[in-house]
């Protein structure tokens, strides 16, 4: 089965809203930064320890929602397209504080800032994180640019989703080394 | 409109059990299925059911607009295939199991005009549009020869444009008086005038290609949904 048209080959791609803009416009970056989030968290999943195993349903779930991001940021605002799409919402945001809270309350506080690293999935969580604080810088920009306060909102709840997430992500990686034994590698100046 | 078959479910999609009730040739190697529709199963004119079958996933657009009792599918039958033959051989009333709706290609009402371009069973999505209330679109319609044009006069009754576009060397039997001689790229290269539209593009993946380089060049202004026919 072909994958390829070579409709973009010219440098163009088509939004979700159907506008056809270049491959380096802002929109794509950010959509290309949450599918580049979504790949680590893929890589995440399959290095997770057993000791950990019960994350992988959590890291499909946050696939899942990566996904809907990825749509609504290929969306333009006003689009009558984005009534096909399933957006998320502040439970989203809700259930990744609630697995934060669930995951550290088993960590040992933290008094200085770690360097990343550890067990493999560990690292790919910080990877993950990374990526993700570059994708919400992203849309960031995007919500700046786009002027309007009633525009500027249909970025809003992505925003609260994404720092959320990266802010999860942190913490799994912590609970990754926990579970396995590694301890946090603490910064010296 | 029932089964009498209850869904299941196969990973997160929903798995409904329908039955064959019609089969309606279109032309030598396509056909029209007609299928039962399941108790709750709703979807949106463009939109496609997904066959699951023991020799893999099979995707068709529905021809029906949503308020239909059935559900209807437009296939050519590959001669080789795994799956198309069965179903093309399959005694009424046999048993399938679908899942859906699938998919996004779905009519957005605006103020720029819309062009459909379609080949060959491409037209399918288009006939459910029409069949749920979308008017006045201009439709180009690319097949091989005449006898490709389905739904043809429901399609010209519901476009403000029907343009059959004749890309074979015999082309010229039984062809609608009207009908352009040439791909549908070459029609609306020589005959759209400029400006911007909305295109809905619905064929194969070299047809998807060119028409979208096609807007790109000529009209750049305009939106471009599509759907791959694989």
């Amino acid at each position: 089965m072909k994958i390829y048209t070579g409709g973009g080959d010219q440098g163009r791609t088509s939004l979700f809203s159907g506008e056809r803009v270049f491959k380096a416009h802002a929109r794509i970056d950010a959509y290309g930064d949450v599918d580049e989030l979504n790949s680590v968290l893929g890589a995440l999943a399959a290095a997770l320890p057993d000791q950990a195993a019960e994350i992988g349903t959590k890291i499909a779930g946050l696939q899942a929602d990566l996904m809907k991001v990825g749509a609504w940021l290929a969306t333009s605002p006003g689009s009558p397209a984005l009534a096909q799409i399933e957006a998320l919402t502040t439970a989203d945001a809700a259930a990744l504080e609630a697995a934060i809270d669930q995951l550290d309350a088993d960590l040992p506080p933290l008094r200085s800032f770690i360097l990343p690293g550890g067990h493999p999935a560990a690292a790919w969580a910080h990877m993950a994180r990374t990526v993700c604080r570059r994708a919400e810088r992203r849309v960031v920009g995007l919500a700046d640019a786009a002027g309007d306060p009633s525009r500027q909102d249909h970025f809003a709840g992505l925003l609260v989703y994404l720092n959320r997430l990266s802010d999860y992500l942190f913490v799994l990686a912590r609970y990754l080394n926990h579970v396995t034994g590694i301890p946090d590698r603490m910064w010296k100046k | 409109m029932n089964s009498g078959l209850a869904p299941s479910t196969n990973g997160s999609a929903e798995v409904y059990a329908v039955r064959l009730l019609k089969r309606r040739r279109l032309d030598g190697g396509t056909f029209e299925f007609t299928l039962s529709r399941p108790d709750g199963f709703s979807f949106r004119a463009g939109q496609r059911i997904r066959f699951e079958h023991p020799t893999g996933e099979r995707d068709y657009s529905l021809v029906n607009g949503p308020a239909a009792t059935e559900l209807q599918v437009c296939v050519r039958i590959v001669q080789d295939g795994h799956f198309t033959p069965r179903l093309a051989r399959a005694a009424i009333h046999s048993r399938f199991d679908i899942s859906g709706p699938h998919g996004y290609f779905i009519f957005q009402p605006a103020a720029r005009p819309a062009v459909f371009v379609a080949t060959g069973t491409g037209i399918a999505p288009f006939i459910a549009m029409a069949r749920s209330g979308v008017r006045g679109f201009r439709l180009l319609h690319g097949t091989r020869t005449a006898d490709g044009l389905y739904y043809q006069a429901e399609l010209r009754a519901a476009a403000a444009g029907y343009v059959a576009c004749l890309s074979g060397a015999a082309a010229a039997a039984a062809a609608p008086p009207d009908a352009f001689a040439g791909r549908v790229t070459a029609y609306l290269a020589a005959h759209l005038a400029p400006g911007a539209y909305d295109f809905y593009l619905c064929g194969r993946s070299e047809m998807i290609r060119d028409v979208t380089l096609l807007v790109d060049r000529r009209f750049p202004a305009s939106l471009v949904y599509s759907e791959i026919f694989f």
